[in-house]
Formats: C-alpha cells, sequence, structure tokens
C-alpha cells in the first residue's frame, strides 16, 4: 500500500551536527498522529524536510508515494503550517490568502470559504497586524485548508494559545480526520495532544525513540516502580539482567518501567542489594514522555 | 502562470511598492521642475544638455531594482517564503514568475517616470521659448532606453535580493554599489566602469561622452547583468534551505 507519510532513514546534518538521524516512520491514512520530542529534538527540521523546504543529507521522504516537489499541485493534496507567523503585516488577512490560492489556481470563492471555516470573515479586510496571536493561528490554518487537502502538517500549532484556542483546534482536528483524511501534529508538549492523536512518533535528539499507538503508549509504560538503594549502580545492573530497564531520577531513585514492586523487590533480595525504599507508581502519560525523552539523553 | 498572477497580487497588496511609486514620482517631478526651470539657458541649449535633462525618468531604475529586491527579501523577512514554497515547490518556475513580475513592475515604473520626465520637461522648455534640439532617434533612444534599463533593474533586483535575502542588506548593497562603487570605478578606470550596470543603462539613453558605451553595446551588457544576476539569484533560490 502506498502511504500518505514515509520517512526512509531521513538524516539531516547542519554544520556537523546531526538534527534529524536516520529517522524511519510511516504514517497511514486516516490517522492522525502526535509527533513528539522536547524542543531541539528535530521535529521542524523533519518537516521541513517532507515538504521540501530543506534537503536531506541522506535518505528520503515521500508525501502520497512520491517527493512533495513533485506533487503536481501540492496544496491540493498537502495543507502545512510550520510557523504561526509567516505573514506580511501589511497585507490583509484576504489578501494573503489570495496570493496563495492564485499560486494553487484555485478562485478567490475558495478564500472567502475558508475564511468562513477559520473564523474569520469579519476580520478578513484587516492587515495583519491587527491581528491576536489566535487570529494569526487560524489564518495559517486557513491558507494550508485552501486546496481541501487531504493531509494536513502542523508544527506546533498549540504554542501560545489559550485554552479555548487549544479547544477550538483540538475539535477542529477531530472534524478534519473523521472524515479519513490524515493528520501529522508536532508538540512538545503530550498533554496537548494527547486527546486528540491516535498514535505518536517520540524523537529525541533526531532519533526515534518510540512509534506506538497512544493506547500502547499508555497501557505498557504507566505502570513503574519507583526504587532507592545505597547501592544504585548494583541494583540498576541486577534489574537489566533480568530485563528490566531502569532510568535515574534527580533524587537518586532508580524508576523502574514496566515492573511491579514484587519483582523489583526479588530481584533485589536475590542480588543482596539492600532497599530504602520501594514504591509502585502509575505515572501520567506526561511521565512516561519526559521518562522515554530524558531517558534517550542520558 | 498562476504563480506570476500570485507574484504580481503580492506586490500590489502591499503598500511597500505603492510607497515606491509615489516617492519615485514625488522626486522625478521636484527634480524635472527646478532644473528644467530654473538651468540658465546657455546650460540646456545643445542635444547633449537636453539628453541629460530627459534622462532623469532613468532614476525610476533606482525604484524599481527596490521593488524588486522587496519581492524577494520581505518574503524572507516575514517569513511567507515558506507558504509561497509549499504551494510551488518548483524553485524555478517560482524564481522566473517573480523575476517577471519585477519586469513587469520596472516596466510600470519606467513608463511612469520618464512619461512625467517628458511631458512635464518639454512643456517647461516650450514654456521658456527654448528650441528643442532633439531629434525623434534622440527621443526614441531616450524613452526606449529608460523604460527598457528600469524593467532590466527590476530583474536585477530580485536576482540580489533572492543572492542577499536580508532586506536591509540587499538594499544597502544596491544603493553602495549603484551610488557609490560605480562612480568611483568610472572615475578611476572609465574603461572597466563603462561596464557596470548603471553606465551602461546610461549609454542605453543617448549620453555620448567619451567613455560610454555604444547603444546597443550598453543593451547588451545590462541584459547581460540582468541575466547574471538572475542565474545567481535562481542558484541561491534553489539551493538552500528554508528555515
Amino acid at each position: 500500500m502506498t502511504f500518505v507519510v514515509q520517512s526512509e532513514a531521513l538524516t539531516k546534518k547542519y554544520d556537523g551536527v546531526l538534527a534529524v538521524d536516520d529517522l524511519s516512520f510511516t504514517i497511514e491514512s486516516g490517522t492522525i498522529t502526535g509527533f513528539l520530542g522536547p524542543n531541539g529534538a528535530g521535529k521542524t527540521t523533519t518537516l521541513r524536510m517532507l515538504l521540501g523546504l530543506a534537503n536531506p543529507t541522506s535518505g528520503h521522504a515521500t508525501i502520497f508515494g512520491v517527493p512533495y516537489a513533485e506533487l503536481p499541485t501540492p496544496a491540493l493534496r498537502v495543507g502545512a503550517v510550520l510557523e504561526a507567523t509567516d505573514f506580511h503585516p501589511g497585507r490583509t488577512g484576504r489578501d494573503h490568502l489570495r496570493t496563495l490560492s492564485r499560486a494553487a489556481g484555485l478562485p478567490d470563492s475558495r478564500v472567502d470559504e475558508v475564511l468562513a471555516l477559520v473564523e474569520l470573515t469579519g476580520a478578513a479586510k484587516r492587515r495583519v497586524k491587527g491581528y491576536s496571536l489566535g487570529m494569526r493561528q487560524r489564518l495559517g490554518l486557513a491558507a494550508a485548508l485552501l486546496g481541501n487537502p487531504d493531509l494536513l502538517v502542523l508544527d506546533e500549532p498549540a504554542n501560545g494559545l489559550d485554552p479555548e484556542g487549544v479547544r477550538w483546534l483540538r475539535d477542529f482536528l477531530r472534524d478534519f480526520a473523521s472524515g479519513g483524511r490524515t493528520v501529522l501534529v508536532s508538540s512538545h508538549v503530550l498533554a496537548e495532544v494527547a486527546q486528540t492523536v491516535d498514535q505518536v512518533l517520540i524523537i529525541n535528539h533526531g532519533r526515534l525513540v518510540t512509534e506506538s499507538s497512544l493506547e500502547d503508549l499508555t497501557t505498557h509504560t504507566t505502570v513503574s516502580v519507583r526504587v532507592r538503594s545505597p547501592k544504585i549502580t548494583e541494583l540498576a545492573e541486577a534489574l537489566r539482567r533480568e530485563g528490566l530497564d531502569s532510568i535515574t531520577t534527580n533524587d537518586h531513585a532508580l524508576l523502574v518501567h514496566n515492573a511491579t514492586s514484587e519483582r523489583v523487590g526479588d530481584i533485589a533480595f536475590a542480588a543482596g542489594l539492600a532497599i530504602h525504599e520501594l514504591m509502585s507508581e502509575t505515572s501520567s502519560l506526561e511521565e512516561v514522555f519526559l521518562d522515554l525523552t530524558s531517558g534517550e539523553s542520558s | 502562470m498562476n504563480q506570476l498572477r500570485a507574484e504580481l497580487l503580492k506586490i500590489r497588496s502591499t503598500r511597500t511598492t505603492i510607497g515606491l511609486l509615489l516617492g519615485m514620482i514625488l522626486l522625478a517631478l521636484i527634480v524635472i521642475i527646478l532644473t528644467c526651470t530654473l538651468s540658465p539657458i546657455d546650460q540646456i541649449f545643445t542635444e547633449q544638455d537636453q539628453v541629460g535633462l530627459l534622462s532623469f525618468g532613468s532614476i525610476a531604475g533606482v525604484f524599481s531594482a527596490l521593488a524588486g529586491i522587496m519581492l524577494v527579501t520581505s518574503e524572507y523577512r516575514f517569513g511567507t517564503m515558506r507558504p509561497t514554497f509549499l504551494f510551488n515547490p518548483n524553485r524555478s518556475r517560482l524564481f522566473a514568475s517573480k523575476a517577471l513580475a519585477g519586469l513587469l513592475a520596472g516596466l510600470v515604473f519606467g513608463v511612469i517616470a520618464e512619461g512625467l520626465t517628458f511631458a512635464i520637461g518639454l512643456a517647461i522648455l516650450e514654456g521658456r521659448h527654448i528650441h528643442i534640439a532633439l531629434s525623434g532617434s534622440n527621443i526614441t533612444e531616450l524613452i526606449v532606453g529608460s523604460v527598457v534599463g528600469t524593467a532590466l533593474w527590476g530583474i536585477m533586483g530580485v536576482g540580489l535580493g533572492a543572492i542577499i535575502r536580508n532586506q536591509v542588506g540587499a538594499v544597502i548593497a544596491l544603493l553602495a554599489f549603484g551610488f557609490v562603487v560605480e562612480n568611483l570605478v568610472f572615475g578611476l578606470l572609465p574603461s572597466v566602469g563603462r561596464f557596470l550596470p548603471v553606465h551602461a543603462g546610461d549609454s542605453m539613453l543617448g549620453f555620448t561622452g567619451q567613455h560610454y558605451l555604444s547603444g546597443t553595446i550598453g543593451s547588451v551588457v545590462l541584459v547581460a547583468w540582468a541575466v547574471v544576476l538572475a542565474g545567481a539569484g535562481l542558484a541561491a533560490i534553489k539551493g538552500r534551505d528554508v528555515q
């Protein structure tokens, strides 16, 4: 089958520094995918390469089976917003959209349709410099929707939005995807997208950390065990021999994923290691995300 | 064609280009009215004097080049290059549309500036009962040279903007080169300076000073400059990532 988005060993090097490192993933149609990672993880660089704005150092990416730049009229297949501020301040919102609709060969009537869709009809003839951040975000979205695309790519769309704006965006994306269309949305805060996405791609330092459904992420990693011991290194080693991964927290405890407190206690006893604290924790999704991304960096 | 329509709308939908156009008109009016009214008769009597007087419309070249620079650099400055590239990832076609839009804007600038200069300049000279020493071919050369030169400056502005990308940097580069560097080189080494774009453009207007190229060679040289700058601009647009 043809994937909506396919990234194969995508790599980008800036001045010898790997911004994106051998990144491979696929996105199927009809899904909302959260593209997650801390700031500087390489999310935006990846999106730029997917959309033909930046050339990969190696590897390649396709959208609907071809490189973005080879889509005949890309606006009719893909809508993307990379920055919420990409407007000439002295141009009206409507004229901004008209410059783009002309490039895609779309009529002005389509401009008025998308303005109504993002609830900007009233402000359409005002210059963008008078727009609030929320209005700019919606104008950006309107531009992405001009060609009635099948795939929407949004980079940190919730940045700077007030709670009402975040809710509006969430409803909007659900609505968009309910018709079998596809969304790829990046964020550095899992909570922003957790209620919206079906699956997550988590990257850190340019590498893929996790590719899973949101359900798997929740059920498989939310139970962890917090353990403190005077011999923390030895304990971590003993756990690893038993197939349990752990990370060291800031207060010198170990956080062991996918384990029960009984199992961790038994392993410590068998290894002859003293334990000062043993506690089962159900972490929130956000903690899971932080663990996954900070674990890679240490 | 769609992209060209988009670029022309970009020019019309902000106040920048209109501002440049009004600034040019104002400057042309002031200079032509003052020089034609105040110059003593013995300084505006000969054919070459009058060519010099009525060539002021070619100042449109500066404004046309600025408009071309804006057409590219304001897209980088305000980030609209991202949606522009997303809607048209074919960078060669995109750049060609911008260069063509710069050329068309330049034509408009050139026609307005030289038209004003001629209409007002000739009217004032007539009013002062000064004999018009210009021949028909002088007049054709002035009008065609000024309008074509101004249009070519529009393309050169687009090329320069694509190479430098920083708006202030590109504007300074244009003004410093056009008003300082060229005049220095022409003053010190006229055999080299006459091949530089401003002086090549002047030769298209019918100046016959000893160091000037002929009109035909001047045209070829200015077209070559436009081709070189456009080519370098295209290479810059194609080769660089968009941040």
